[in-house]
Order: C-alpha cells, then structure tokens, then sequence
C-alpha cells in the first residue's frame, strides 16, 4: 500500500511537472508577450527606446533556457510573480480568487449530485409508470442547456423580474443560490445519466433477484443492494467532471460578475498575462491530481473487493 | 382637563409642524442636495495598474477621478483650464518654464502634505519615469526637463522645448497627484488600489481584486476645484464599484433597483433606459474621433487615390443610424467638434460611390473577374482587427466593409487574441486598415494620435514598429511638431487646422462618429460630472430620496 502510494505522488509530481512544461512552452510560442500586449499598445504611446528598456526589465529579452529556469525557480519557492497587466502579485490573485471558486465549484458539485441521484431515485420509484421516460429524458435536456443562456435567464427572472435574489451586493449565502444552480444542472446531466444506467444494469444482476426473493422490499433493494453498486462508476466520472466544473466556472462568474479563478483565467488569457496563466495551469493540474489520487484511495473503502488487493483474489 | 387640553395642543402642533416639515422637504428635491448614501456602481471590467499614467483606461479613470486631484481643473463645459490644487501659475513666452502656485493645507489622506515636494516627485515620475521602478512616462507630458521646488508651496518645471501642451496636461485623468509613498512602490504593485494614496474627495477603503472597491467620503476634504458650486466634502459617503461584465446584467440591475448608476451602455439599449425613465449620459470624449486609418506602407493603400475612394466609399450616416443613437454625431473632422481646434470638414467627407468608383478606376484598380478589383494580379483586399473597447466596433467595420464591397473592395474583419492581434497590427502589411480613437481634450492629441514616437497609427518607419519598410510623411509630422510645441494659442490651433485639413486631404484617415461614454443612472442620481473626456466625477453626486 505504501508503495503504491509513493508511486502514485511521484507519478503527480511528473505530471505537475509537465504541466509546467509544457504551458511554459506553449505560452512562449503564442505570438506576442504581455509586456508587448501591455507597454505597447496605444493606452501608453511609449516611444521604442523607452520599450526596449520595459522588456530589459522585464527580462523578456532574455534566453528561452534562462527565462524557463528564472520561472521554474521562482514556482518550487512558491512566488509565482506580478500579473503583469493588474498590477498586484500573482499570489494575491490566487488568494482572492482560489475561495469562491472552490466555495462555487464545491456547492455545484453537491447540489449536482443530489440532483442527480433525486431524479435516478425518482425514475425508480414503483409506481412511476410512464413518467419513468420523461424523468430519463430530463439528463438529455440539461446537458444541453448553454451555461451561459442558463445563468441569464436565471438572473433575468429570478432577480429583475421576481425579485426574489439580489445579483450585485447578495449576502454570502444568497449570492451563491442561482451561480450554484447554474454551475449544477450541466454537471448533473451525466451523472444522472450514468446513475440511471448503472442502477438498470444492477437491477438485472443475479444477487437483486436473491434479494427479492428473500423478500426485501423494492425500496430496500434499490438502497441497500443497488445504490451502492451504481455509485462506483460515478466517482470515476466525478473526477474527470472537476475539469468540466472549472471550464462552467469561468461562464458563471463572467454572467454573475464573481471573482474567482474562472473570471481570473478569462481576463489573464485576454491579456496574455503569463505570470497568472502559468499559475493557474500548475494549480488547476494539481487540483486534477490531487482530486483523482483521492478517487483511487476512496475505492478501496467503498468497494470491498478492491481492498483485499489482487494477490488474495482466487 | 387642562392637561388633555394641552396634550391636544401639543399633538396638534406636532402634526402640524410634521407636514410643514414633510412639506418642504418635498419642494426641497431637486434643489438642494442631500449628505449621505453609497452610490452602487456597475462597472463592466475590473481596473488594472492604478499607476496615474495609466489613467486613460476607462475603469482606471472612473476609479483615480474621485481618489486624486489634479494641479488644474478643465471645466468640461469652456474647456478653461482653472485653479485647483494649484490656485495659480504663470507660462514664460516660449512654453518652457511653469510656475506653479500652490493651495496651502492640501492633504494626502496619509496625512502628509500635498507641498512643492510632493508635486515635483510626482511629475518628475510622470515626466521622465522611474527605471528602477518600472515605472512609464506620461503620454501627456512632452519635452519635460526637471523640476524645482522654489518654496514649500511653489513650484516650478522645466521643458526641452516649447510645451504648450503642458497646462492642460495637468488637469487631465492621467496626471493625479499621489502621496510619496505611493511613488515609491514598484510598478507592479500599483494594480492594488488601497496602496494608491491620493487627496482626492473619496478614499479606498476596501477591495476584493477583480471583484469589488469600495470608497469612502473623506471628511476633512476642502480643496474642490476653486470655481466649482459645491465645496467641502462630497454628498455620498461612499461609493462601491461592483464589476459587472455582461451587459444585459448591469441593465438588469440598473432597471430592478439593485444599483444606482452604470458604464458602457450600448446604443441598441439606451430606448430600454430611457422608457422607464432612467437617464443615459453621453459624456464626449472631445478627442480624436472613432475613426478607421490606413498603413500606408501597405502598397494596397499607399495610393492616395486609393485612400479617397475608400474615403468617399464609407457611408458614416449609413452606420449611425443602422447602428447608432443620436448619442453619437456624425464626424466633420478627425477630431471631434467639441475638441479643441476643431474645423468643420464636412465638404471633404461627402459619400459619393460614383467619384470612389473613379478614383479607383484612374489609380488602376479594375473589377476582376468575382467582382473584386485588381491591379497587376493583386486583388484588392483588406483587414482590420476589431478593437474591443470601441464601441459595437466589430458591427462597425462589418458594416464598412459592406459599404467597401459595393466599390469591389474586401475588408476582411478579424477578432483574434489580443497576442496575435498585437503582433498583426504592428505591420503594415499584414494590417493595412485599423480603427483608432483615443480622448484628450487639447490639441495635443493630434500629435498623441499621429506622430510616429507616440501612437503612430498610421505606422510610419521610426515608430515602434519595425515592420515597416519605408513610409514616413516628414510634412505631417512637422505639422505635428509645431502643433505640439508652438506657443501662441491662435497659431497653434491653426496648426491644428492644418493638420486636420491635410490628414483629410491625404485620406489617412476616415473619422466615422464622435465617440460618447455612454453611462446610464438611476433618476435619484443628481449632480454626476463628467471630466473633459468623459471620466465621471461623484464629488458633487447625490441621491434623492427614493
């Protein structure tokens, strides 16, 4: 087990690694800099003298080799540098940002699940009869609803026309209610859908039909035998839908006027501030990392069969 | 019994003088102005580098325009320059020495002094910059040689040459005056505005970056522009800035009551407004007018003839009333007729597709055989990038090349990052076309626009770009020297005429509409200004009840 884990953080750090690479090598291959896009744009009218001199303090006029070891340096002792066109360090960007970001992505998550297993409970139930086909076709619809067209008509009906939420100056709490919303109903999609065909596919299996032999209710069956066997899958896809989560993260904070890493990332990438992209790139895959490394450990205690590793298995 | 009676009295006295009070101060509204409230201010992108150069930047001016004060105030409505923090001053003949009187008691709200001292470190920065500090030069500020504190409340500067540009580049947004400890941070760490110290009506008081500021009412302030009505502190007692990027939200939330007062309101929603009785405010931007401009170094349009017909071929009445508000007037000029200088052009800016088609025609551009004209096997196509900033400016430039086509002229329209675009539009040849605007309210913005060591749209060889092969118009940017450093007023704005009448004539540029900030209020809102290039100013702002 030990191994095994060690294994597995070596195997993050590489990736962590990479990802830095990587995107270092990409942002310098995009035409332009930030300081080109910020000193020599029109705002200042700097003459080319006074240009040269920005770049040489900058030291974007340096090697390739050099700026990625400078930038490399700087990262493994935790400064991440100036956002070139805010004005403020980079890490006071993350501190400000990272919060309600996760705060948003966090509740989303939540309230996306419930909403999820609500309606593969729901599409269950005895007695549903023909409303067990409009309940499956519900995923279909939010998976396609835009983010961005979702979180508008939510601020336009709830907020201007009802009332009923305040979008500039909510509370803590009240100002997370329609963002959460918006983020969620495009993350439960799948997972509704992938609950829903795991529960059909249980239900089918030998050890439900012993059940109800036994004379277990069908409510009974569907908690105590099914749920738990429909719900592995999920948390493989949960994992991969935290990219999802982040990506519907940016859309909801730009419509609901939120800081966060989304609105972050957006204006960062409008500017090409590579300061801040670069940060954001070795967090947000860290994030990836950390999120799957404790999706594998999880396994284990939720399913049994994985515990015993595979040298007891007969 | 008597004591019912006077009970009886008492209360009947009491109501009366409760409705007379209710009474006046319903006449009251309207009139006089009311202390007290936070104003709500939707502001579409967050500020970036509060550094006051970098005050041109919309959400940067609106913010440094209630923090800082300035040397001299330009009345908005005479363009006059007047006394504000300096109560007087006096030019040499040639423009090359200012002095500069200051008003006693001027505080930053560090609580140290707003002296000699203090202004000369602030200008010696703007005008010269700050290696060590990263930080830039003013663009305002020309020619600029050192300073010299004579006495703790004068102060004088010395120019290079003639500068007549100066006086009004102190009263402009990018030349606030902020305390030595501001001065004294790197470039950097300007971006966070509670580090920004300035004397200015309003104080930071709190901010979540990319979020949210908050400005508080700085009580002890008493140094308003001298000729301003209202003096003392400013009505509000705060103000908070929430941004808001998408449009139809801040509208929204203008309209139901969850903010007072918001920036950047587009054409197409202004009737929305102005239905439910709230009120746009177009405030202009008194500069060089929403224009597009050529690279002449791009043999495609290093034509003049070629230039004309473009000219000529652009419809600007076409593209305001299609997309447009009478918020947005015609351009007769390159600058706008609320500019300084200005001369009406308009006989030189007619629409006439026929002539277009003949100056094309004689410059040896024919129809080819998918209707686009050629000339020795070139075709004759275009592109410009949008310019984000510029109001519905992708609309516009699709709506030019419509008009373009018709003459078998392309205009190819691109987005693309700002990297790419950045990289594109420093060479001519890939960028022959471009739109261009910028706000300044003196003559001097001519020269900011034009001359190759500034903006240097037209992309001349000795600019900032080394793309370009070969052009340079020695005659314009003569005209521009002179404009920028003759002395005598008269003379200088008949430079500026010149120059207008020549960039027209050459057809380097084709003004379309003078440029408004469109900002839109609650119809409590009283008493909103607006500096020369359309910065709002809440020093004299109050609400009404509501």
């Amino acid at each position: 087990m030990t191994r095994y884990f060690i294994s597995r953080i070596g195997q993050a750090l590489i990736v962590l690694w990479a990802a830095f690479t990587i995107s270092f090598i990409l942002l310098q291959a995009m035409p332009g800099d930030a300081v080109l896009i910020k000193f020599q744009n029109p705002e200042y009218g700097l003459s080319p003298e006074q240009l040269a001199g920005i770049r040489a303090a900058y030291a974007a006029d340096g090697s390739l080799l050099s700026q990625y070891l400078h930038t490399a340096g700087r990262f493994l002792i935790g400064d991440f540098g100036y956002s070139l066109q805010a004005g403020v360090a980079v890490s006071a960007q993350l501190a400000a940002d990272i919060p309600p970001t996760i705060r948003l992505a966090g509740f989303g998550f939540l309230v996306a699940a419930l909403i999820a297993v609500t309606l593969a409970l729901l599409a269950n139930l005895q007695g549903v009869g023909r409303l067990r086909s409009i309940i499956q076709s519900v995923p279909s619809l939010f998976v396609s609803v835009p983010t961005f067209w979702l979180g508008i008509m939510l601020i336009q009906i709830f907020s201007f026309r009802l009332r009923l939420v305040p979008v500039i100056n909510p509370g803590p709490w009240e100002g997370l209610i329609l963002p959460v919303l918006t983020v969620a109903v495009p993350i439960s999609a799948p997972l509704a859908q992938i609950l829903l065909r795991n529960i059909d596919k249980v239900l089918t299996r030998p050890f439900v039909a012993v059940a109800r032999a036994k004379g277990a209710s069908h409510g009974w069956v569907l908690w105590r035998h099914v749920a738990k066997n429909a719900f592995l899958p999920v948390l493989t896809v949960a994992g991969v839908l935290f990219g999802e989560l982040l990506a519907g993260a940016v859309i909801t904070e730009t419509v609901f006027g939120l800081n966060g890493i989304g609105s972050l990332t957006e204006q960062a990438v409008n500017f090409q501030d590579v300061a801040v992209l670069q940060a954001i790139v070795v967090l947000s895959a860290a994030a990836f990392v950390t999120i799957n490394l404790s999706i594998d450990l999880l396994y284990p205690i939720l399913d049994p069969r994985l515990k015993a590793g595979p040298e007891t298995v007969r | 019994m008597s004591l019912m009676a006077t009970a009886k009295t008492l209360l009947l006295a009491s109501a009366i003088s409760v409705s007379f009070s209710a009474f006046a101060s319903a006449a009251d509204v309207g009139a006089k102005p009311v202390q007290g409230g936070t104003l709500i201010y939707l502001e579409q992108q967050p500020h970036t580098n509060l550094y006051p150069p970098a005050g041109g930047f919309y959400p940067n001016g609106g913010v440094l325009n209630q923090i800082t004060d300035k040397l001299t105030y330009q009345n908005p409505k005479t363009l006059e320059i007047e006394p504000w923090v300096a109560e007087s001053w006096t030019v040499n003949d040639n423009a090359t020495e200012y002095t500069f009187k200051l008003r006693k008691g001027v505080t930053f709200s560090d609580g140290t002094p707003l002296d000699a001292a203090a202004v000369a470190k602030n200008y010696d920065t703007f005008g010269l910059g700050n290696k060590e500090l990263k930080q830039p030069v003013s663009e305002v500020i020309n020619n600029y040689d050192r300073s010299e504190v004579i006495d703790p409340l004068t102060v004088k500067f010395y120019f290079k040459k003639p500068s007549p540009g100066f006086l009004q580049g102190t009263s402009v947004i990018g030349s606030g005056l902020v305390s030595l400890k501001t001065l004294a941070l790197p470039f950097d760490q300007l971006g966070d505005a509670t580090k920004i110290i300035g004397s200015g009506p309003f104080v930071v008081d709190s901010e979540t970056l990319g979020k949210e500021l908050t400005l508080k009412v700085r009580e002890d302030y008493a140094w308003g522009p001298a000729k301003l009505e209202h003096q003392g502190r400013a009505y509000l007692d705060g103000i908070k800035y929430v941004i808001t990027g998408e449009d139809s939200v801040r509208i929204g939330a203008l309209l139901s009551g969850q903010a007072d007062f918001i920036r950047q309101v587009q054409a197409y929603d202004e009737e929305q407004v102005e239905s439910q009785g709230y009120k746009i405010y177009a405030a202009p931007t008194r500069g060089v007018n929403n224009s597009v401009v050529f690279r002449p170094d791009n043999p495609l349009v290093s034509d003049v003839r070629v230039r004309q017909a473009l000219l000529h071929g652009t419809n600007s009445a076409e593209i305001i009333s299609t997309l447009f508000s009478a918020n947005y007037p015609q351009a007769k000029s390159i600058i706008a007729s609320t500019a300084q200088g200005y001369l009406d052009l308009s006989p030189k800016l007619t629409y006439d597709a026929a002539k277009a088609a003949k100056l094309l025609d004689e410059a040896g551009w024919k129809p080819g055989a998918n209707g686009i004209r050629e000339k020795d096997g070139n075709a004759l196509v275009l592109t410009a990038y949008e310019s984000p900033p510029q109001p519905q400016n992708k609309a516009t430039l699709q709506l030019v090349a419509q008009q373009w086509a018709k003459l078998g002229v392309t205009l190819n329209v691109l987005a693309g990052d700002s990297g790419s675009k950045t990289v594109d539009d420093l060479d001519p040849a890939k960028t022959p076309v471009s739109p261009a605007m910028v706000g300044r309210a003196d003559p001097d913005v001519i020269k900011s626009q034009y001359y190759p060591k500034n903006r240097d749209v037209l992309r001349q060889k000795g600019g900032p770009s080394d793309k370009v092969k070969s052009f340079v118009d020695d005659k314009l940017n003569g005209l521009l020297e002179q404009l920028s450093s003759e002395p005598d007023r008269p003379k200088r704005l008949q430079i500026a005429g010149e120059v207008q009448n020549y960039v027209i004539d050459q057809a380097y540029a084709i003004p379309i509409f003078e440029e408004p900030q469109a900002f839109a209020g609650a119809p409590y809102v009283q008493g909103v200004g607006f500096e020369a290039v359309g910065r709002p100013s809440f020093y004299s702002t109050w609400l009404a009840e509501h």
